[in-house]
């Protein structure tokens, strides 16, 4: 909603008070001023000038020296405008204005020839894209007059973003009586109730029918003829433009001109043009399938839309927007002014079907004061009179059927209390309320009977009232205090726990965490090669997306982690380590929520140690086995467990996943159950995603890995006698795995062997092809003495002849 | 031979005292303490003692002999280490051995510290479905169809009846339904709206509170925010409530907290007014509570929500919201 100080100024007085200082007040009462624009800002200086003489310029064929009156001077100026003519009433930028554009006008010569200032064209006065000429100032204005002052532009543009709830501040009338309210001034309404003519339920000249009642509760209109379409007094065009509306003709700008100052849309129908000079509120009947609004669109009808008619066919859709055929036009004479109230649900139904947003569907759909019907009707047609040569026709019709007696409310000022939190007497209460025209009655006991106006549809309930209250008082006077509740630990959700400690595990091992949008797209599905039949092609579709790359929900975290991989590697970043704890959707049934399952998904690719690395660290790339140790050190440090006791890695040959490469997979297994995936994308993938470099992922169900069982965690007394550490290295055919080894020293169940690690596995010379060197280094340890050396050289060469004898082993020194 | 050995333990000890550089301290042990040094070779001459003095002066060389080894050492010990510094110094601007280590996404650690603060003042967490029913996101919050306040929230759709959560506020009508007040709840999460601009991406993090007791008023609804607010930005940070509309809540607020890039007194970001707006939030309206089965006039509650990127920029001067969701490591690393 937009108006103007100056407008505002009409039906409240203003004196002492700033367009900030209202803005202000405005946004504390619930009307959030958006923009305060002082619309001559950047004109100062400016003023009219009239040119007296236009002299071809002796040096320039398409330049003129004009003599320009400014006040009592007369001065010279050169001057390139095609529209320079003598008797033309213009802007003059004088030496030492600066233009709104920021250009700085001084004395010049122009080809030889003295100018003593610009003549400006709306474009560089900052007033419109107009450019082709200077500005033609029309009027009985004097020059050498302030521009602003000439052009009507003292005024300050106040723009208010009004919350769904206050239809009735959708016009300034209704903004003026807010700020009476807070500045305890009268309000002054262009026409007052009193003033009314009567109108009946029916006229000579024409007729109104309400076929549906529910749809129109009020329906008035008054017939006007001698009326000359002529473009709108310069005052009402600026207001107009003032707040962003197009100046049409005389009788269209009226009926918007009222619509902003009251809040009733009006509509003014051609009279000639409506057939038997009736009007008939109904929905269309069969064959009434299509209507052209007057924008020249045509648009289909349905059975529940309500239109207005004439004798034969529809000719506006009620409410909304008007017919081509017969709407105001220039031979226009006589005019059929309609103001109407119609019933906001249909109001809105329609207009979202026929994707029609209108200033009139606007308000009408939040709803407009039914009483105020009659009084916006009379206030156009005197403006039509005064403005358009309009002779009014007596008497009118105002058809009622919807009329609703009074709302009363009762108020408990206890209530009050309680709901705020904040004392308020009786009559502290009453006159907040009546401050903006609500009627209070004191009841006894604390009790207020109070009267709503209709215009204020939003107060149905003792607790709007009570909204009323704080917003009058202010907010900010009501006192803080902290609700008195018992204590109580909050619950807390495992799955959520599960997701925090597992983000700052990978925190910890230098992943970091993205965060992808929930959508994705079919063809991610596609790149990833995802079978027809898989589970991630159930996907959840939207009826309407912003993008195709947007259409459905993401089944799995992946191909968004992917593209962030080739965005960083697009942007000079090579060492990407990412990961994302999101949901997944699975639309398994149709017309049901779908399940949404919680993933984890981490990706990494080029080098292990990104920063700094070749200073002190080897600069290796990373690979599958870091991100096993990111799995190892979530087991671990979580104590999870398998349902069985113990969680798996289990290599496996094939792809398992269509995106996997062959032989670079690991299955996290719990029994017989798949906890997760990690492997390496294979090369097709990685070039439908445009990733030129190796890339490691692992997929983790977080809803599964919440349901797997925690080691609790004992204490193991520290050991009192000191290890033995010896080591082996074998020679082994290149298929056996090292795991293998490891578990078969461990299954000897020898009890004084306490660890054997991994430490080296080596190929290459002196080593011949197809074999490799495995290192391991067994620790030893009794729980009751220092092991002497024989007791574990039994042991050691036992495990030493049980590998080289199971894998075809060799010793090696 | 006394004084002879007196002599040269001065002579040593002077000449000790004026070595100053390690590579003297070899050239000074043979010539004094070698095996065929000065005081070796005097000690050699014991032989030709007499055998009564022997005894006395045998000891007296090996007093000073063990003397000079002594100090000999201290100044080896002392040069070795002066020497070590001058020879061996690091170059100790060279950067610190950083292991890999990464970051939560900052609009993870702002919805973290968010939370974190309710739950601090007992609030408990939970979380709903990201796809939602219409009922709860609209029908149960007192938002029937047709309603105006639906064109305040731009709806990404399934089907008829299924929507995507467009806030976290549905999990307000899911736990009131189950469970009886006293309630205190926040519920952070995902949510969607069609709009994408420099101010709006399609998805974005929105955590929703509420609390339901007997005699809630709109003087605690403003004491926990307050609280919120100052924990979460500084403790003398002023703030205002300006009259709202929400249909789930009457009477509702905006919450503007003192622009913390200007301080107040006007900046682009706060557009001038020194304000900036952070919150919604009101008392629950009785529609809602009738519809869960809570009778408005036993029970009350407020509810309130905010954003998180909109906190998260505020907070580290993001100025385009689009980056938290490009996933950019020249971005994510800096927080």
């Amino acid at each position: 909603m937009k108006l103007t100080f100056k407008w505002l100024n009409e039906y409240v007085n203003l004196d002492g008070l700033s367009a900030e200082q209202i803005a202000d007040r405005l946004t504390m009462l619930g009307l959030e001023v958006d923009a305060v624009v002082h619309m001559a800002g950047g004109l100062e200086g400016l003023r009219t000038a009239r040119i007296r003489k236009v002299l071809p310029h002796p040096d320039a064929d398409r330049l003129t020296v004009c003599e320009v009156e400014v006040g009592a001077e007369l001065i010279q100026v050169v001057c390139g405008a095609p529209n320079a003519r003598e008797g033309l009433l213009t802007a003059i930028a004088r030496p030492g204005v600066i233009l709104p554009n920021g250009m700085k006008i001084r004395k010049a010569k122009v080809r030889g020839q003295e100018s003593l200032g610009m003549l400006c064209s709306a474009k560089e006065l900052g007033l419109s894209e107009e450019h082709r000429g200077i500005l033609e100032i029309s009027g009985d204005i004097d020059s050498g007059v302030d521009l602003v002052q000439a052009l009507g532009l003292d005024d300050v543009m106040i723009e208010i973003d009004l919350t769904p709830n206050r239809p009735d501040c959708a016009s300034v009338l209704g903004i003026a009586r807010e700020v009476a309210g807070f500045a305890g001034r009268k309000l002054r309404p262009p026409v007052s109730r009193e003033e009314l003519p009567a109108l009946a339920q029916s006229h000579p000249e024409f007729s109104v029918e309400i076929r549906e009642a529910d749809l129109c509760p009020r329906y008035a209109a008054r017939k006007l003829s001698g009326v000359t379409i002529a473009p709108s007094p310069k005052w009402l065009q600026q207001r107009l433009q003032a707040v962003g509306m197009r100046p049409i003709n005389n009788i269209v700008d009226i009926t918007n001109y009222v619509m902003l100052e009251l809040g009733q849309p009006l509509h003014a129908f051609d009279f000639a043009r409506l057939t038997d000079g009736r009007i008939v509120v109904r929905c269309p009947r069969e064959g009434e399938r299509q209507f052209t609004t007057l924008d020249g669109q045509l648009r289909n009808l349905e059975p529940d839309m309500l239109m207005i008619c004439d004798g034969e066919r529809p000719v506006a859709v009620a409410g909304i927007m008007g017919g081509l055929e017969s709407e105001v036009i220039e031979g226009t004479r006589e005019i059929l002014l309609e103001s109407a109230c119609f019933n906001p649900v249909s109001i809105r139904r329609t207009a979202r079907r026929l994707n029609i947003a209108s200033e009139a569907s606007y308000r009408f759909e939040r709803g407009i004061d039914p009483n105020g019907v009659d009084i916006a009707l009379e206030r156009a047609v005197r403006l039509m009179v005064e403005l358009a040569g309009a002779k009014l026709v007596e008497g009118g019709v105002d058809l009622y059927p919807g009329r609703r007696s009074e709302h009363v409310q009762p108020l408990r000022c206890s209530r009050v209390r309680d709901l705020l939190g904040m004392e308020l007497g009786e009559e502290r209460i009453t006159d907040l309320l009546r401050s903006i025209q609500l009627g209070v009655t004191a009841k006894g006991e604390g009790v207020l009977e109070v009267t709503i106006p209709s215009f204020r549809v939003d107060i149905e309930r003792e607790v709007d009232l009570v909204e009323e209250i704080a917003r009058l008082a202010g907010y900010n006077s009501i006192p803080t205090s902290l609700p008195q509740i018992g204590m109580d630990y909050p619950k807390r959700d495992p799955l959520r726990t599960l997701r925090q400690e597992i983000s700052r595990i990978l925190v910890a091992r230098g992943f970091t965490e993205a965060i992808n949008y929930s959508f994705s797209a079919s063809r991610k599905i596609d790149q990833l090669q995802i079978p027809i039949e898989d589970r991630r092609r159930k996907v959840t579709r939207l009826l309407n997306p912003l993008a195709e790359e947007q259409e459905i929900m993401r089944s799995l975290l992946l191909p968004g982690l992917l593209d962030n991989i080739r965005h960083n590697h697009n942007h000079q970043w090579p060492d990407v380590a990412l990961f994302e704890t999101g949901k997944i959707f699975a639309q398994l049934q149709r017309g049901v929520l779908p399940e949404e399952r919680l993933q984890l998904c981490a990706v990494l690719s080029g080098k292990r140690h990104s920063k700094a690395a070749p200073l002190y660290f080897s600069n290796f790339e990373a690979d599958i086995f870091d991100l096993k140790g990111v799995v190892e050190s979530i087991f671990h440090d979580l104590s999870l467990t398998g349902m069985h006791g113990k969680l798996d890695f289990v290599g496996v040959s094939d792809k398992v996943q269509p995106y996997c490469q062959e032989g670079f997979t690991i299955l996290i297994r719990d029994g017989g159950t798949d906890v997760g995936l990690l492997g390496k994308i294979n090369q097709q993938v990685l070039r439908a995603f445009g990733i030129k470099q190796d890339v490691y992922f692992l997929e983790m169900d977080l809803n599964e890995v919440n349901a797997l069982p925690r080691v609790n965690k004992v204490f193991q007394s520290l050991p009192r006698f000191p290890a033995v550490k010896r080591d082996i290295a074998l020679i082994v055919p290149e298929p056996v795995a090292a795991g293998e080894l490891i578990d078969s020293i461990i299954l000897l169940d020898e009890k004084i062997i306490e660890d054997a690690e991994l430490f080296d596995v080596y190929r290459g010379k002196p080593v011949e092809k197809g074999r490799k060197s495995v290192a391991i280094a067994v620790t030893y340890r009794s729980p009751d003495k220092t092991l002497d050396d024989e007791t574990v050289d039994i042991v050691h060469e036992k495990i030493v002849n049980t590998l080289m004898s199971r894998f075809g082993g060799r010793y090696r020194d | 031979m006394d004084v002879e050995l007196k002599r040269l333990e001065q002579e040593a000890e002077s000449a000790l005292a004026a070595l100053s550089r390690a590579e003297d301290l070899e050239p000074f042990r043979v010539r004094y303490l070698g095996r065929k040094g000065l005081l070796s070779t005097v000690m050699r001459q014991l032989g030709q003692v007499s055998p009564e003095e022997r005894p006395r002066l045998g000891q007296l060389a090996n007093q000073i002999k063990q003397g000079i080894e002594q100090r000999f050492e201290e100044k080896k010990a002392a040069l070795d280490f002066s020497d070590g510094v001058v020879q061996q110094a690091a170059d100790l601007s060279l950067p610190g051995r950083a292991l890999p280590f990464g970051r939560l996404h900052p609009v993870t650690q702002v919805m973290e510290e968010i939370c974190a603060i309710f739950e601090g003042m007992g609030f408990a967490v939970a979380e709903g479905p990201d796809v939602e029913l219409d009922h709860y996101n609209f029908a149960a919050l007192n938002i029937p169809e047709h309603h105006p306040a639906r064109d305040m929230h731009d709806t990404f759709y399934v089907s008829e009846s299924i929507l995507l959560r467009t806030h976290t506020s549905p999990m307000q009508a899911r736990i009131m339904e189950t469970q009886q007040p006293p309630l205190r709840y926040i519920a952070p999460g995902k949510v969607y709206r069609c709009d994408s601009d420099i101010t709006h991406t399609p998805m974005f993090h929105q955590v929703e509170g509420f609390l339901v007791d007997r005699r809630v008023s709109f003087a605690d609804l403003k004491g926990v925010l307050t609280s919120f607010t100052q924990r979460m930005f500084k403790n003398d940070l002023s703030l205002r409530f300006r009259p709202s509309f929400f249909p789930f809540t009457e009477p509702s607020a905006e919450v503007d907290i003192a622009c913390v890039i200007c301080g107040g007194s006007g900046c682009r970001v706060c557009k001038r007014t020194g304000w900036l707006e952070i919150l919604g939030a009101g008392l629950i309206d009785p529609e809602v509570l009738k519809m869960v089965g809570y009778d408005p006039e036993t029970f009350s509650g407020f509810a309130f929500g905010l954003g998180v990127e909109r906190i998260a920029m505020l907070k580290y001067g993001i100025d385009d919201i689009r980056l938290f969701y490009e996933n950019d490591l020249r971005f994510l690393s800096q927080f």
